[in-house]
């Protein structure tokens, strides 16, 4: 921005050379306008870039760390027997949202994910969730596991090229469970008999699909895969209903009021950088300044995030 | 006694001297032979037996005979709260009526007939007098009574009747009928007066001295939900007289403990006079009554020597009539652990009757499955059904998304009004009721007052007759009925307040009449010095409904009920605590089998804190004063013995509740197609003579497709069996009830039959349809998702019941897509957000960088500063 161009036009040589100096924007030229929306511009082109950039590459960091940290917690969940089989923890309290409650690899894919409790838009950002109205992944009964297509690591990117036959393992608290995918289904196909038997057991894994040009960012469908097994363990307790926000393709309101006052310390960065450097080096204001704008542009698209349907 | 009653007759009969009684029969007394018996057709018993009295009167030595003879309609395979109808004949005619016969209510009358439930079996009813080897022998002290003060009597020493009566051989022993050292303490037994005490020995050999309320056994409560099981029953003034006796089991009365191994006996022991030998004619036993025959007692004392209260009297006992008893095996003999994991189905509570019968002869038979039958509202069994929590439902109707599922007819049945109504002037019960749709709209629309005061205060009630039996719709139908009184128990019809295919084929018979559905509409109807306007809150509703709301929020500020008047802004709506709908038509049934209105207007307690005021239900109504409706099934009517309304089909042509009624409505069943319900619309019902429009067919529903192997066969057991053996009617185990039609290979019933067997096949085979579902006629299966709704967020959303293992199988009132089976397609979840935000972000974000750069590019060109200097 500090860029200075010079620009010389050369003359016929009698009369001696002149150096037509850039001049500044004087107030009320035509050009001042010009000059508006080109830094508009400007400042669109870097909001834009830094979100598809953290949906893309960034959120990828955000949610492989997540997944490394959640890990580690159910690691000694499952080592001292207090991971939960339902809706309640070993205390009997209701487990939180975005705890890990199994681990999830499906070989054919190379995915190897931590499920957490919960579908919101936000708990999704750490990596697949669990649908609580439905019994946990390796429990009897349907569960539904659903994960991102496309931003945050995309989990769930691939799961569209399973076939009938590959094997979807789940190790949650009772133990491992292999389930063996049946089908996958869109909107319109038709839906298989439930599982008959107590130990039977259904995981469905849910993500948003696109098509045609760039269909790997076009996440509208959602697309089902079906993986069934014999062997599943007893259900803990079961939430009879969640809130919308954690249906499929549903955006979470509640981020509204974080992202507000997100957005007021990003304004407040803005007037202070402008008042800083009327009376400091440019360099140093950044030097100070760069770290927290990046650090606000993150949390701040981590809360609109959360207002963009959930499969994405 | 046998031998005596038959030279009594002889003598007697022969020398024609005959006492003139009242209810004496001079030509069966000439010939009365004591003679116990079967009946002459179906499950009947009749018994007769002659019934002498000698005592003194103003012409000294005198001997009455009269001869009894009784006879019921049933005896054996007897389920718990059946009722029996005990008709009788020749007996004395029965001095100031109770108005409540049962329990120690019905004690204050003159020559009743006391019908009581005793353990184990008479002397009388076998040859030689002698009870076969190991069975218990009835003696008073295994007969029931609520009370004690029907057990237990005491008088000044020597007084007591049956220390003067003949037949006790003028015993006077201070205390009879218990040894003294079993009464407690707390009888009050003293030396001032002489007792006559008759202990209750349980099934278990127990003895309670039911002598105070605390010495009676456990069952004996007072006030309780039920009435008393005994009876005093009148007798009218020619000497005939009926009365329906309800038998209690031991799931009700573990101390009677009658049950299918515990074989019990109905005593009816007609009052007929203490045997007297003393000759001075004022004596208290030579007493004759003094109460008006055939009158209502209004609070006199009867006479000792008629009065029930000493039925255990030598000379009243030896009178009685056994009639032996004998149990079905309760259902809960299904529930012990070798019958086997039940299978339970849901659905219809049309099915009950038939249900109790068909479930021992499945879970007692080791080739069978063990069938379970719960009531639930048809959708939500259709639901589960679907869900695969239930192997098959039992609905009335067709379900919603039923494609793939198969309707087997398996009970021809229907719903009735059942009435309690009796005649004015004590002249018994109203047999025969006419109603039509008009009345049913008036009565379930709540538009009857009920009372003077309502008709007064309720908005449009100003000008409406008070109660249905005032109404001249109802009196030109149903001339000869109390046209003077009102009550709000006759201002209503018991019905349910649940979700069933009854409810929806009860309103369809309204909306099907244009008269009743003007009226709904708002015409008013002009009727003698009345004006019947519809209650405004009901006013248009639209019919047919699948459960009746309750939409009358009037509240009766100025009521003078002080329990609602203590409630003040908060008060109940008062119309709905008239109609008061119950839960289940089986509840219904029982109401009116003790003739107890569910209104619940009456009120208790003082208002005070220890005492407040409690809204609560009325009391039963009085024999020879009852008045009130309700809505059962066939089962339940026939069952209990409930008199049930004659229903219009076409104009002016009443059809009863009867297999005639419901053979002519299946006639007028169309198929729709092989795997269908059968097409039978109260439109066609009205064009028919005799179709009677309570009529209904429950079909077991079941997939054809998408069923476990075993599942399926029992299903398809079930069918096979419960429309050939399950079709025979009868008493026994797995025999069809009384209140059905049996579904035959000939007849009205051929098609019904020929589609159950065809649906039990498709059943077994469960065959998955080549492409497209067998869609037959009818309405195509509904799409999923349907448009307008908000669609559903994920097809797994719905099975949040939690695992099958973990919970038991609840209603679920929506289908699970998921759990629906192949009949259900995926729902299509979309959002244009998540499919053209990435998209448009690279857009604008190129428009952008174009932005900037031409701004550059024409900044440059003015030689303008691209940007300011700081």
């Amino acid at each position: 921005m500090g860029t200075t161009t010079v620009i010389k036009r050369a003359k016929p040589p009698p009369p001696p050379p002149i150096v037509r100096q850039a001049r500044q924007i004087r107030p009320g030229e035509a050009a001042e306008t010009l000059y508006v929306v080109s830094s508009a511009c400007t400042i669109i082109l870097l909001v834009v870039v830094w979100v598809l950039v953290q949906m893309l590459a960034l959120g990828r960091l955000s949610e492989s760390r997540a997944q490394h940290l959640l890990f580690n917690e159910y690691r000694t969940q499952l080592a001292t027997e207090t991971a939960p089989t339902g809706a309640l923890d070993y205390d009997g309290k209701p487990v939180a949202e975005g705890s890990p409650v199994a681990l999830m690899s499906i070989p054919a894919l190379g995915v190897d994910d931590v499920v957490v409790d919960g579908t919101a838009s936000g708990d999704l950002l750490d990596g697949p969730g669990h649908l609580r109205t439905t019994p946990l992944p390796g429990n009897a009964g349907t569960s539904l596991v659903m994960g991102r297509s496309a931003t945050y690591g995309a989990p769930f990117a691939k799961i569209t090229s399973l076939r009938p036959g590959d094997d979807i393992v789940v190790l949650g608290a009772q133990g491992r469970v292999t389930y063996t995918v049946t089908d996958l289904r869109r909107a319109g196909d038709p839906i298989p008999a439930a599982p008959v038997g107590t130990h039977a057991g259904r995981l469905i894994l849910a993500t948003a699909d696109g098509s045609g040009f760039l269909y790997r960012l076009r996440a509208r469908d959602v697309v089902y895969v079906d993986a069934d097994t014999t062997k599943a363990f007893p259900s803990g307790p079961v939430y009879p209903s969640v809130p919308n926000a954690e249906k499929a393709m549903q955006h979470d309101p509640a981020a509204w009021p974080l992202l507000v006052l997100l957005l007021a310390f990003l304004a407040a960065l803005v007037l202070a950088v402008s008042i800083a450097r009327r009376h400091v080096r440019a360099v140093l204001v950044w030097l100070v300044a760069a770290p927290v704008a990046i650090a606000l542009a993150w949390a701040v698209t981590d809360q609109v995030m959360r207002l963009l349907p959930n499969l994405m | 006694m046998r031998l005596l009653a038959l030279l009594a007759a002889l003598a007697f009969g022969g020398a024609g001297i005959v006492a003139a009684l009242p209810g004496s029969s001079a030509s069966a007394a000439q010939s009365c032979a004591t003679q116990y018996g079967k009946g002459s057709h179906g499950d009947g018993w009749s018994a007769s037996e002659a019934l002498t009295r000698s005592f003194y009167d103003a012409n000294g030595a005198t001997r009455t005979s009269n001869c009894f003879h009784l006879s019921v309609n049933k005896h054996t395979d007897l389920q718990d709260h059946e009722r029996i109808t005990v008709n009788w004949t020749g007996a004395h005619v029965t001095g100031g009526r109770s108005l409540n016969p049962y329990g120690e209510t019905g004690l204050p009358q003159e020559y009743p007939v006391v019908l009581m439930e005793c353990r184990g079996l008479d002397p009388k009813d076998y040859p030689d007098e002698r009870v076969p080897k190991g069975a218990e022998a009835v003696s008073p002290d295994t007969c029931w009574t609520n009370t004690y003060f029907q057990r237990t009597n005491s008088a000044d020493p020597g007084q007591g009747i049956w220390e003067q009566d003949a037949s006790n051989g003028d015993d006077t022993d201070h205390i009879q009928g218990i040894d003294p050292g079993q009464i407690p303490t707390d009888c009050n037994v003293n030396a001032n007066f002489d007792y006559l005490i008759t202990p209750f020995e349980t099934g278990k050999g127990k003895v309670y001295a039911g002598c105070s309320s605390q010495s009676m056994p456990p069952e004996a409560t007072v006030n309780s939900v039920s009435i008393p099981n005994e009876a005093y029953a009148f007798t009218n003034t020619d000497g005939t007289g009926s009365f329906p006796f309800e038998v209690r089991t031991s799931l009700e009365n573990q101390s009677l403990g009658c049950s299918s191994s515990v074989r019990c006996t109905l005593e009816v022991i007609p009052i007929d006079g203490i045997t007297c030998d003393n000759t001075d004619a004022t004596a208290p036993c030579n007493q004759t009554g003094d109460l008006p025959p055939g009158q209502v007692n209004t609070g006199q004392a009867p006479q000792d020597a008629v009065a029930p209260a000493f039925w255990a009297s030598a000379s009243n006992w030896e009178r009685r009539v056994p009639v032996p008893l004998d149990f079905a095996q309760p259902p809960t003999v299904c529930t012990v652990a070798k019958a086997g994991k039940p299978v339970p189905f849901y659905g219809s509570e049309l099915l009950d009757q038939a249900a109790l019968q068909w479930i021992p002869a499945y879970c007692l038979n080791k080739r069978r499955f063990n069938w379970q039958d719960n009531v639930m509202p048809d959708d939500a069994a259709f639901g589960l059904m679907q869900g695969g929590t239930a192997a098959a439902a039992e609905v009335s109707g067709r379900g919603q998304g039923d494609t793939g599922i198969g309707y087997a007819p398996t009970a021809a049945t229907g719903w009735a009004v059942a009435y309690d109504i009796d005649k004015p002037d004590n002249a018994g019960q109203e047999t025969t009721l006419k109603l039509n749709a008009l009345l049913l709209a008036k009565l379930l629309t709540e538009s009857y007052p009920g009372s003077t005061t309502v008709a007064a205060a309720h908005p449009g009630f100003k000008t409406n007759p008070l109660s249905l039996n005032l109404d001249p719709d109802f009196t030109k139908l149903n001339p000869g009925l109390d046209v003077s009184h009102w009550s709000e128990a006759a201002a209503t019809i018991l019905a349910t307040s649940t979700s069933s295919q009854v409810m929806d084929e009860v309103t369809s018979y309204i909306a099907a009449d244009p008269r009743a559905m003007a009226f709904v509409d708002g015409k008013p109807e002009h009727d003698g010095p009345y004006t019947m306007r519809v209650n405004p809150a009901y006013q248009k509703m639209r019919l047919p409904v699948d459960s009746w709301p309750q939409l009358d929020t009037w509240q009766f500020r100025a009521a003078p009920n002080s329990c609602l008047k203590a409630q003040g802004t908060s008060m109940p709506p008062y119309m709905p605590l008239l109609a008061n709908p119950m839960t289940s038509m089986q509840l219904v049934a029982q109401a009116l089998l003790y003739s107890w209105p569910n209104v619940e207007t009456g009120c208790t307690g003082t208002g005070t804190t220890s005492d407040p005021y409690q809204l609560g239900r009325i009391a039963p109504q009085g024999y020879g004063n009852r008045f009130m409706l309700g809505l059962v099934t066939l089962g339940d009517a026939q069952r209990y013995g409930l008199t049930t309304a004659s229903l219009q089909a076409a104009s002016g042509h009443y059809v009863a509740a009867d297999s005639a009624g419901i053979k002519a409505a299946l006639s007028l069943a169309e198929p729709t197609s092989k795997l269908r319900p059968f097409d039978l619309t109260q439109a066609s019902i009205r064009t028919s003579k005799k179709a009677y429009p309570g009529s209904m067919v429950v079909y077991t529903a079941a997939k054809t497709y998408g069923l476990a192997t075993s599942t399926a066969a029992d299903v398809a057991q079930f069918i096979r069996v419960s429309t050939t053996e399950g079709q025979q009617p009868g008493r026994g185990n797995g025999q069809l009830a009384a209140g059905y039609v049996p579904i035959a290979k000939t007849g009205v019933t051929k098609r019904l039959y020929g589609q159950a067997q065809q649906v039990a096949d498709a059943i077994a085979k469960q065959k998955a349809p080549p492409s497209q579902p067998p869609t037959g006629g009818g309405t195509p299966p509904p799409s999923h998702p349907s448009g307008s709704q908000p669609p559903p967020t994920t097809p797994s959303d719905a099975p949040t019941g939690g695992p099958p293992s973990s919970q038991p199988p609840a209603p679920s009132g929506s289908t699970s897509p998921i759990a629906s089976g192949p009949i259900v397609t995926t729902a299509a979840v979309t959002s244009r957000t998540g499919g053209g935000l990435m998209l448009a972000l690279i857009g604008v974000g190129a428009l952008a960088s174009l932005g900037v750069l031409a701004g550059r590019i024409a900044l440059w060109r003015k030689g303008v500063r691209w940007a300011p200097r700081p």
